[in-house]
């Protein structure tokens, strides 16, 4: 994340995340091409390819997800989980068949309150539930993916 | 002399580039190569280019600068071509085709958007969810695992992991399709789940960041979205 100081004006609005860094593969991987052109030769192009997925197949991202499990505190950090099931349905199950359609068809849960509140549909006593649940969990709307970003580097 | 082209654009464009600077260390002024209806930005080609912030940034801002005032075909960093005739040349047999295009692309905006989930989180729920990988956490952490056990609870988690990503991924992705003219989704780095790419008209603007913003609130803690743009369409040309 070398590249991250950028102060573009409308180009981030997202609060504090890189910017450029973000948009590099598009500036330098997509965009027009003329074949006439030529494309000057671009040393340490590569050195920002090699960012790669982190789930791959391979016993070294296995005993690595294995290690982070082991280290897991399960019992005293329960608050993560309940906030995921609120996104992504009480439909899972841990059979591997269902794991994907069940999650999957809890986003699309998810995507449909979220048009109905997008679209103003629902006023304050239309939205379900969990809608009002999480706005009082984070009263500031605006400001929420700024301080998540920031605590996230601070930790 | 060689120059480095930016962008392609109608002349009719208000092209305000004063105050820009083209890449290389020289930072040479901008300047317009007109063909027909069409106008390519350039400026002097720098002896030496290299990818780094300075010239990647300086390449972006004209791109943001045309963009804020109409349509713009962005080209991708790096391009020279011989000298000015060149570049006219181009811009007069092929004036169909980026014509074309300027038309196609008339009134949209490219937003891209990431997307990464804590992954202690991610492996909490997983634990959660699956008795067996729970069993297989336990046994370790007692002692009394057989030799395989870590590579065997890695592999199961990581095949979940990899499930609920993508699913999470298809279902922004569905969430987010009805306000888009176009996507482009391309494979995700690091930690990040998502990495895709909207072509989002004028008139579907406000409704797609309204419901971009409300899906990143409805996630909730534990996941960052990254949101860039208006961007030009690099990733619809």
């Amino acid at each position: 994340m070398t590249m991250v100081p950028q102060s573009s004006g409308n180009l981030a609005r997202s609060g504090g995340s890189g910017t450029l860094y973000d948009v590099l593969e598009l500036i330098l991987d997509r965009g027009l091409v003329i074949d006439v052109f030529i494309r000057v030769s671009l040393v340490g192009i590569e050195i920002l390819k090699i960012d790669i997925r982190i789930v791959v197949a391979s016993v070294d991202t296995y005993l690595r997800f294995a290690e982070a499990c082991n280290r897991l505190d399960l019992e005293s950090g329960n608050k993560a989980p309940s906030k995921l099931t609120d996104i992504v349905g009480d439909t899972l199950e841990s059979g591997a068949k269902g794991k994907s359609k069940g999650a999957l068809s809890g986003a699309a849960e998810a995507v449909t309150d979220t048009i109905r509140g997008v679209t103003g549909k629902g006023d304050d006593e239309d939205e379900p539930e969990e809608e009002t649940t999480e706005r009082r969990r984070r009263p500031a709307k605006r400001s929420s993916r700024r301080e998540r970003s920031t605590s996230r580097a601070e930790e | 002399m060689a120059v480095y082209i930016y962008s392609i654009t109608f002349k009719d464009h208000p092209l305000r580039l004063d105050g820009l600077e083209g890449v290389g260390a020289s930072a040479s002024p901008l300047r317009t190569v007109t063909a027909g209806p069409l106008c390519a930005v350039v400026s002097d080609a720098p002896e030496e280019l290299r990818p780094k912030r300075r010239d990647i940034g300086r390449h972006q801002e004209v791109q943001q600068r045309l963009l804020a005032d109409g349509t713009v075909l962005p080209l991708r960093f790096g391009y020279t071509a011989p000298d000015e005739d060149t570049v006219k040349q181009t811009l007069e047999e092929r004036g169909d085709e980026f014509a074309d295009r300027l038309r196609l692309l008339e009134g949209c905006v490219e937003y891209n958007l990431k997307a990464s989930q804590d992954e202690e989180m991610l492996l909490r729920e997983i634990l959660t969810d699956s008795e067996q990988a729970r069993q297989l956490n336990d046994d370790i952490r007692a002692g009394t695992a057989a030799p395989d056990t870590a590579v065997r609870l890695g592999e199961m988690v990581a095949n979940e992991v990899r499930a609920r990503q993508e699913a999470l991924a298809s279902g922004v992705i569905e969430a987010l399709r009805p306000f888009a003219r176009e996507i482009d989704s391309s494979p995700p780095t690091g930690t990040d789940f998502l990495n895709v790419s909207f072509l989002v008209s004028d008139e579907q603007d406000e409704l797609f960041l309204a419901t971009e913003l409300s899906l990143a609130h409805q996630m909730g803690e534990g996941f960052e979205f990254r949101l860039n743009g208006p961007l030009p369409p690099y990733s619809f040309i």
